[in-house]
């Protein structure tokens, strides 16, 4: 349904680069944007009231998406077994299952592995927290079930939004045809003249198999522009947005104009101030860590629910793990805007990484981007950077 | 101390080195394996002390060692892939060649990063290195050579077993760090570490002293880096993950951070416990679990003695014990009846190579939890020290 029209040649080829891919990538990388805001949500918290990098919120993550797993099993979706399509309370179970599992887990961590070291220099809870990831990746090995993914079904909303973006203008695919056909048969006789082993080819013959590559390619690409371009944007990845807005609205209400939110704020401003002023420090540690984790839980859930082909194993936090803590440090550790507008920088910057074609660098683009901002605003971008008194 | 003895002592422990690393040579013998774990571990202690100078002595908290070691490593395997010839002919002095290029290499790339990144303190110091790191890596993994690297990695053709090279290297780092200690220079080092703004007050040039651990450290681990190409035949960027990193700072810090040879302790710890356990047995997973549930007990118990016991050492050490046989009792009662249960027993066996990581990562936290300063602490291995140990306590009363 084409509800919005751009005029054709504005999405032709610039520059030797392909434009009309450019609107789909961006908006799977605000999309993917939203999630790890939600991620770097939980790193931020945890920052701004311990000073302490969390290495094992990744890892609470992928505990996140296998409570979504296990969730989806129990009703009845195991792996080979046909169901109709899913309801939307199965989804609300496996989302409150895993920000449930996450929540447990990040409560027991901190009481049993980072409390007991808050009097200890810093960098001891530091080295404990990458013991943790360790274990929980190298322990999931051993006791998860390994390489898996929830069943597409379980989602209601099957199919996407469709955009038509127009762009479409007639190219005369027919010259190409024709290059391609005398391409290949130049290749398929060289083949049949010299008996050549066709995975072992000399020089001449990888010249002309390259040639034929390239004209298919060309085809293909000119084929792709008739048709016109369009936007499709799958409806679980709408809800997975929406969700996340909805998170996000309720962190910054609870954290800015409730009570315990004040407190939190007081917690991460001076330890020894806000308890003095009556605040159970411990208790609101412990809060912090919940709400972070819980964050990550829905984030897991909705990553592994409604991202098509995503595999659930136990490396699976490390990844998203990493770039969310990224995002976070760029919008300011400790800020809880500058995560999300962290997390939807980065995924917009990875969109037009990948559009440009440079995925295989989309990861260090990343870290290169986190560089320049702290190496230029050393407090992150919404942060403030403290100037250290004697 | 006069001029003469200072030179004999100097010239005297020279020789030490060296034959200590040929004798370490003579001890690993022919055998492939033992070769390749009394290597490594040179190359981790090299690693370790070097990330110590930068970690512990000087107090910048860098996350992205691999980068440096991963820098002197790939310096090696291209200069071998353009020069087979040279290479082939001589390989020894080709080593040694790639060791000084590989750590002019990994040395000028800390001080790339060094110069601009050394503004930033602790953590964000901490993300950067940690971000070229990987950035290093990432473009390790997309460089080719015609049809050679990639993800792939470089063959490096000319392979050269030298395990006394990698242990005069590993005495030469420890060597570098103790003496730059007892030196004017090296003071400041540790006066950056203790406190920034006061040292800038006493005339010291902060990031000069900064830029200056972060290059040397950085160039000790190339040269590692060279030997390791070397070593290996071999290249790639898999091999100098963040995990890598990771390892590396964790031997600094679980060593004691600042203390040489607490590095050199851990570094030998963190590399054979692992390496040990590859031949772990299987186990049934039931005894596993109730290990771990035990051991989380026993810690727990371990931490409540030593805060609330206040009374003799000796009373202190045997409540220690005491912690830890109950903890086994009830290791045994709980894994006999875990393994009762049906779905438990129908589970099949652990395999020792999956259990070695869990292994590593459950020392890593049950030692940080019960000695949050590491092994050593600040302090280093010392003769006193020693003596004053070994000598048999007097209980001879000075008389008023």
């Amino acid at each position: 349904m084409p509800i919005h029209s751009l005029p054709p040649d504005l999405l032709l080829p610039f520059a030797g680069i392909e434009v009309s891919t450019l609107p789909q990538q961006l908006v799977d990388g605000l999309l993917l944007g939203f999630i790890y805001a939600l991620i770097a949500l939980g790193y931020t918290m945890v920052y701004g009231v311990l000073k302490l990098i969390n290495f094992a919120h990744g890892e609470v993550f992928m505990i996140g998406a296998y409570c979504a797993l296990f969730t989806s099993w129990a009703l009845g979706y195991t792996p080979g077994n046909a169901l109709a399509s899913g309801q939307w309370w199965m989804l609300l179970v496996m989302l409150v299952a895993s920000m449930v599992g996450c929540g447990l887990l990040g409560v027991t961590i901190e009481r049993f592995a980072y409390r007991p070291l808050r009097n200890q220099p810093r960098i001891a809870s530091l080295i404990t927290a990458i013991g943790l990831s360790l274990l929980l990746q190298y322990g999931g090995q051993i006791f998860l079930p390994l390489n898996q993914n929830i069943d597409s079904k379980i989602n209601p909303a099957a199919g996407g939004y469709t955009v038509s973006l127009g762009g479409g203008s007639a190219v005369d695919t027919e010259a190409l045809k024709a290059t391609v056909k005398t391409k290949q048969a130049a290749f398929e006789d060289f083949l049949t003249r010299t008996k050549a082993d066709r995975f072992n080819l000399n020089d001449e013959g990888k010249r002309l198999r390259n040639d034929a590559q390239e004209a298919e390619r060309e085809l293909k690409t000119a084929a792709d522009r008739g048709k016109g371009t369009t936007l499709v944007v799958p409806y679980g990845k709408l809800i997975a947005m929406v969700a996340t807005i909805f998170l996000m609205v309720g962190l910054t209400y609870l954290v800015m104009y409730t009570k315990r939110g004040r407190a939190m704020r007081a917690v991460s401003h001076d330890f020894d101030a806000a308890s003095l002023m009556g605040i159970s420090v411990n208790s609101i540690i412990t809060f912090t860590f919940l709400i972070g984790s819980v964050m990550a839980g829905a984030g897991a859930m909705m990553v592994a629910t409604f991202y098509a082909g995503t595999k659930i194993d136990p490396y699976f936090g490390m990844v998203l793990g990493v770039k969310a803590f990224v995002a976070a440090v760029l919008g300011g550790i400790g800020n809880i805007p500058g995560a999300v507008l962290g997390g939807l920088l980065m995924g917009i910057t990875e969109g037009i990484v990948s559009w440009l074609g440079f995925t295989a660098y989309k990861d260090a683009v990343a870290f290169i981007v986190l560089i320049g901002v702290l190496l230029l605003r050393p407090g992150g971008l919404l942060g403030s950077a403290k100037v250290e008194k004697v | 101390m006069n001029g003469s003895n200072f030179w004999l002592v100097r010239i005297g422990s020279i020789l030490l080195a060296v034959a200590g690393a040929f004798v370490i040579n003579a001890a690993a013998g022919g055998n492939d394996f033992t070769q390749r774990l009394v290597l490594l571990a040179a190359l981790y202690v090299t690693l370790a002390v070097s990330l110590n100078l930068i970690n512990g002595i000087t107090g910048q908290f860098s996350m992205g060692h691999a980068a440096f070691y991963m820098v002197g490593a790939y310096t090696a395997a291209i200069a071998t892939l353009f020069n087979p010839g040279v290479a082939s002919a001589h390989p020894l002095p080709w080593l040694l060649a790639m060791m000084v290029a590989g750590s002019i290499a990994a040395g000028l790339a800390g001080l790339l990063v060094g110069v601009p990144s050394l503004r930033l303190r602790g953590d964000y110091l901490a993300i950067v290195t940690l971000g070229f790191g990987e950035i290093v890596r990432i473009v390790a993994q997309n460089v080719k050579f015609g049809d050679k690297g990639g993800s792939y990695g470089f063959s490096v053709d000319t392979k050269v077993t030298a395990v006394w090279l990698a242990w005069l290297l590993a005495f030469t780092a420890i060597a570098l760090c103790r003496n730059l200690l007892s030196t004017a220079r090296g003071l400041t080092f540790l006066a950056v570490r203790e406190d920034e703004t006061a040292s800038l007050a006493m005339g010291v040039n902060v990031t000069q002293t900064k830029v200056t651990a972060f290059v040397i450290g950085s160039a000790l681990a190339g040269a590692a880096g060279a030997m390791l190409a070397h070593f290996e035949g071999f290249v790639s960027s898999a091999m100098f993950t963040m995990d890598v990193s990771f390892i590396i700072v964790t031997m600094v810090v679980l060593g004691g951070t600042g203390s040489i040879t607490g590095a050199v302790v851990a570094a030998l710890l963190l590399f054979l416990l692992p390496e040990k356990m590859r031949d772990l047995p299987s186990m049934p997973i039931g005894g596993v679990g109730a290990f771990f549930i035990v051991l989380a007990l026993v810690v727990a118990g371990l931490r409540y003695v030593s805060q609330t016991f206040h009374g003799a050492v000796k009373e202190r050490a045997l409540r220690y014990v005491g912690v830890v046989v109950i903890g086994l009792v009830t290791a045994a009662i709980l894994g006999f009846v875990l393994n009762q249960l049906p779905a438990v027993k129908a589970a099949p066996l652990v395999e020792g190579a999956k259990l070695r990581m869990v292994v590593f990562a459950v020392t890593l936290i049950v030692l940080m939890l019960l000695r949050p300063q590491g092994i050593f602490g600040h302090h280093e291995f010392s003769w006193d020290w020693l003596r004053s140990r070994l000598k048999p306590k007097s209980a001879e009363v000075t008389p008023v």
